[in-house]
């Protein structure tokens, strides 16, 4: 019996930036209901990574594959299939939350009563209600991540690309994220996270990938909750630079 | 569908932004006050003209100088300006954040992750810009059209400035949007955008005072082919000469923006 299809498989990637490698021959995978904690200090490579998993970047050499098909060749395949929140998730400052959902929902391809329906489920799951006539230059950055987060699950993507979603939220507003991805694991979404904190990938994510220098240096995943074997990993391979191949675990 | 996506967000955009608000108030006021003073002046010299066999008219005097001062120059120096000129400086204005400012607030990669091609962005873009400025023409059109039941209009002359100036418009915002996906910020994109459409309409001008008259030159001023559709004469090779400009700009831009995505 033949495994089961990814929803994500990136084969090699590469990828210069500044005329420096940002990302190096990079090979992931990624299933189906899953959640991937990418892990790495600032300048390790994940906002690259994720910026190219979500098409905002095309990759120097490689193949990026979503639900078996060639990413890069059919890049229309990211309308439907992903959903993305950067990093300190960008607005246009001129348009209300409510605004927001509905471009990007039409940017997704999403009409009429589709989107209208979209739009008040994702409100109303984020608790968006009470801000949805509010300017997003108005937000605070809680609210702004809140805004983002609903943007990129508007349209009930296969791949969820998150770049740094605890940023700036507080303790409550942490707790709620982890819920949200949790759920939508369990809907079956494939979900990759990028942090540089331990605690929430051990909270949130059931598979750890550790990027430094734009390498990937360890692949596993996080078993019965040793945290203390985890850190200890990182931190070898983060002030050290040691994340020998043989440390690396099949996922 | 993508692009009437783009077009739509964009149009939204425009429409509440206060920049675009103040632009079209004050340019129309002036192109009111502007209407106010031609009308007085044909007035005052209605008799006068009316005796002069195939002297000029109401669409002469009034209806085509609230599109370009091109007629009244020589005549009328001390007027306000007309559409064409505030184009100008009123175009590189609106089109400057279309694609500068997503740059320097972080939302392009948002259009690329949507997977539109960069022509699609560039084009939704440039179509919403269009919207407005057509608008904007119709407004001023309205002014002189508003004594259309009283008075004779040329209305093939008056049709055939009203093209000219909406292929001026149609170029004046290709080429603002294509220094806009040039520029890292959007006044570089402005500055450039109007210094380009200020030599495209003096470059004739120019050459000459520099004792040079070459055809080249005058095939290349906009306003060598603005003239001709001003004074009523629509020919193909203006046209062409428009909408060639506007496809260089575009390409360009949807070049710029493809590259930016490859490169990061």
């Amino acid at each position: 019996m033949s495994a089961p299809t990814a929803v994500l498989q990136l084969d090699h990637i590469t990828r210069h930036r500044a005329g420096r490698p940002a990302v190096t021959d990079l090979s992931l995978r990624l299933d189906a209901g899953q959640v991937l904690g990418l892990l790495g200090v600032n300048g390790a490579g994940k906002s690259t990574t994720l910026a190219m998993i979500a098409g905002a970047l095309i990759p120097d050499s490689g193949a990026i594959r979503l639900n078996g098909q060639d990413f890069l060749e059919q890049p229309e395949l990211a309308r439907r299939a992903i959903g993305w929140l950067p990093e300190r998730a960008p607005l246009w400052p001129e348009l209300t939350v409510s605004e927001h959902l509905d471009a990007h929902g039409r940017l997704r391809g999403l009409t009429g009563a589709g989107l209208a329906q979209a739009r008040s489920k994702i409100i109303e799951r984020l608790e968006l209600g009470t801000l949805s006539r509010r300017l997003a230059s108005v937000l605070s950055q809680g609210q702004r991540q809140r805004l983002g987060l609903a943007c990129a699950l508007l349209h009930e993507p296969d791949l969820l690309v998150l770049d740094e979603p605890a940023n700036a939220l507080d303790p409550v507003q942490v707790a709620a994220l982890r819920t949200v991805i949790r759920e939508q694991a369990a809907a079956g979404t494939a979900i990759i996270l990028s942090t540089h904190l331990l605690a929430e990938v051990t909270a949130a994510c059931d598979r750890v990938a550790i990027l430094h220098e734009g390498r990937l240096r360890y692949d596993g995943a996080i078993d019965g909750g040793d945290h203390k074997a985890l850190e200890q990993t990182f931190f070898d391979i983060a002030m050290r630079g040691n994340g020998s191949d043989d440390r690396m675990q099949a996922a | 569908m993508s692009v009437l996506a783009v077009t739509r967000l964009e149009l939204r955009r425009l429409v509440v932004r206060p920049l675009a608000w103040v632009l079209a108030a004050l340019s129309v006021a002036q192109l009111a006050g502007r209407f106010m003073l031609l009308l007085q002046i044909f007035i005052a010299n209605q008799i006068r003209l009316a005796a002069q066999p195939g002297g000029p008219g109401y669409t002469d005097l009034v209806g085509v100088p609230m599109l370009s001062s091109i007629l009244t120059s020589g005549i009328l120096p001390m007027l306000p300006f007309g559409l064409a000129e505030l184009a100008l400086v009123v175009v590189p204005l609106l089109t400057m954040s279309s694609l500068a400012g997503e740059r320097s607030q972080g939302t392009l990669p948002l259009w690329f992750a949507a997977g539109l091609p960069a022509w699609r962005i560039v084009l939704g873009k440039y179509l919403a810009l269009m919207l407005w400025l057509t608008l904007w023409l119709a407004i001023t059109l309205a002014m002189p059209l508003s004594l259309a039941h009283g008075i004779t209009l040329d209305w093939g002359k008056l049709a055939s400035a009203t093209l000219g100036l909406w292929l001026m418009l149609a170029a004046l915002a290709a080429i603002g949007i294509a220094c806009s996906s040039f520029a890292s910020h959007p006044a570089i994109a402005a500055t450039t955008s109007l210094m380009l459409g200020l030599a495209l309409v003096s470059v004739n001008v120019g050459a000459m005072m520099a004792g040079v008259n070459n055809g080249f030159f005058n095939w290349l001023s906009m306003n060598a082919h603005l003239d001709s559709m001003i004074r009523g004469l629509v020919s193909s090779a203006d046209v062409v000469w428009f909408l060639l400009v506007v496809a260089v700009a575009l390409a360009l831009a949807a070049q710029r923006l493809a590259a930016e995505r490859e490169r990061g």
